[in-house]
């Protein structure tokens, strides 16, 4: 069965500029790998994108000690932006997305405002056709939210990005902030095409046995990710399109048919996957089968009609 | 290899030790080495649960597992004829290696031990297989020699030195795989090491597994459920 009905456009009104994508469907940075990690459990071209690992100019080792803490419905992690770094994405992680013919968007994160720029002109001189810009990881000691949650920095920092970078820009938002609307206006105003939310959300998670007489603590500060945190997301994406006209991608939790309407309602335009890819590694592909079923039983024959029929 | 997502079929659950159960699944699942492990998925769980391969013949898997919290209590609650869906086979496992050889299993890290030692057996490699619980009542049998409520560490030197050992497989606490590695590295034999962590994707692009290994003087970075679990003594560096 062919997958024509949920090919997706994310069109930026404001400059014309758009990202054509085979389905809805994308994989989180931080839960799809680099390239073809997955190629064992799907058909990764029936994804719109994966975003990929975030990528740093230097290599870098992450948090030392635990990473994750489990908790109900959800997940708290803090693995600090380990990753390989630009010049191996480059060299060794790149010429595979291509020869696979997988689409993705590069989710770039920095220290430093030269850091993004670099990072931005970088992809530019490879042609990467979409930048995923990370502003909003809770995890890194020095920059990335640090520029997140303060609209000014946000929009120098996007404005710079976007004059390094001419393909299809993404800015993605962290939830951690008292009111998310300053910074949405901020990314779109800067000339970002499309906004991806939500980011993990600040936890901490804190684990007390009695053993031998004795309290024995564990506690773990991180973002936290899983279903748990879909109402925030469902919020944040409803009060970004109350000032943004540029698409959104919903991030938060989602991982049934359900939840992507839900999406759809506050005003969604495609949907990552996250957390549940660690459950189910075979669930982005069932969201894509499971929501191209929906619509050719129910007679919708595009993105567009089943969207205005949520909205209604 | 290929990793799949498989549905099993129970074919026994039996309780073999204090909270301890051995479980059997019948699947698909054509291949797997020691030391591997298989990532089941607990519905009323975020994260699915990894457990180390205890045995295979081309038909079942059998896996150990400890009642520790919801998750393995889920599984336990299973019976025959249930569906199981879990994730195989998974990580790197021991590299076997036609050297004298002695097995440390330290409490549920026996496991994986009893898989290595039919392998073992099968290409007539020597082993010792020694394993060390902290009372009776958790007692796994099946060792060649089991050490109740020291460590399985106090006559490791001994039986190094009388049984001509030139490798040591091992999977246990960490505290029990580090005190290994020195005994190791001072007597000049290569230790394996299977590693224990609470992972999240099992398949390497997480990172929430991750440890640092020494490899040529550079330090690098390992998941255990994708680039382990398995590893070089003398190239892990302990927290």
């Amino acid at each position: 069965m062919g997958l024509e009905k949920l090919k997706t456009v994310l069109k930026n009104p404001l400059s014309g500029n758009s990202l054509e994508l085979k389905t809805p469907i994308i994989g989180a940075s931080g839960t799809y790998g680099y390239n073809s990690e997955f190629e064992d459990f799907i058909d990764l071209n029936c994804l719109g994108a994966i975003a990929t690992k975030g990528i740093t100019i230097e290599k870098r080792f992450g948090n030392s000690g635990e990473r994750l803490f489990e908790v109900e419905n959800g997940l708290i992690n803090r693995i600090g932006l380990e990753n390989i770094g630009i010049k191996r994405f480059i060299e060794e992680k790149l010429p595979v997305l291509r020869e696979k013919k997988i689409d993705f968007l590069l989710n770039i994160a920095g220290s430093t405002e030269k850091d993004y720029e670099i990072l931005a002109s970088i992809a530019s001189d490879n042609n990467i056709k979409a930048l995923e810009v990370n502003v909003s990881c809770p995890n890194v000691k020095q920059g990335c939210l640090e520029f997140g949650l303060n609209p000014e920095s946000l929009f120098r920092l996007i404005k710079l990005v976007r004059k390094n970078y001419q393909g299809f820009l993404i800015v993605k938002l962290s939830p951690n902030t008292t009111d998310i609307k300053p910074l949405a206006t901020a990314v779109e105003k800067a000339g970002a095409d499309c906004i991806s939310a939500i980011n993990t959300v600040r936890g901490l998670g804190v684990k007390i046995d009695y053993l031998g007489n004795k309290f024995i603590k564990k506690c773990t500060s991180g973002g936290l990710s899983g279903p748990c945190v879909k109402p925030v997301a469902l919020y944040m994406a409803s009060e970004i399109k109350r000032v943004a006209k540029i698409p959104l991608i919903a991030i938060g939790g989602i991982s049934t048919l359900r939840d992507l309407f839900e999406f759809i309602y506050v005003g969604a335009d495609a949907f990552q996957i996250g957390t549940a890819n660690f459950i189910n590694p075979g669930i982005c592909s069932m969201l894509v089968n499971q929501l191209n079923d929906f619509m050719e039983k129910n007679n919708f024959s595009n993105l567009e009609e089943l969207k205005k029929a949520i909205k209604e | 290899m290929d990793t799949k997502n498989y549905k099993g079929t129970i074919e026994s659950i039996e309780k073999i030790a204090l909270d301890t159960y051995k479980l059997t699944i019948s699947s698909d699942l054509k291949k797997c080495y020691p030391g591997q492990f298989i990532s089941i998925l607990c519905p009323n769980k975020t994260l699915r649960r990894p457990f180390s391969i205890c045995g295979f013949d081309k038909k079942n898997i059998t896996v150990l597992f400890k009642l520790k919290g919801l998750g393995t209590s889920y599984i336990a609650s299973l019976q025959k004829g249930d569906k199981i869906d879990f994730l195989a086979p998974l990580g790197n496992g021991f590299e076997l290696d036609n050297k004298k050889a002695l097995l440390v299993g330290a409490g549920i890290g026996a496991a994986p031990m009893f898989f290595l030692k039919q392998e073992l057996d099968k290409k007539k490699i020597d082993n010792f297989f020694i394993s060390g619980f902290k009372t009776d009542k958790e007692v796994i049998k099946g060792a060649d020699k089991t050490f109740v409520g020291g460590s399985v560490l106090d006559d490791i030197e001994k039986i190094i030195n009388e049984k001509n050992i030139e490798i040591i497989y091992a999977c246990g606490p960490v505290v029990v795989l580090k005190k290994i590695s020195e005994i190791a590295l001072n007597h000049n034999i290569i230790a394996q090491l299977a590693l224990e962590k609470v992972m999240a994707c099992s398949i390497g692009v997480c990172r929430g597994c991750v440890i640092k290994l020494m490899k040529k003087q550079e330090i690098v970075t390992a998941s255990v459920c994708k680039d382990g679990p398995v590893f070089l003594g003398s190239e892990i560096i302990w927290d």
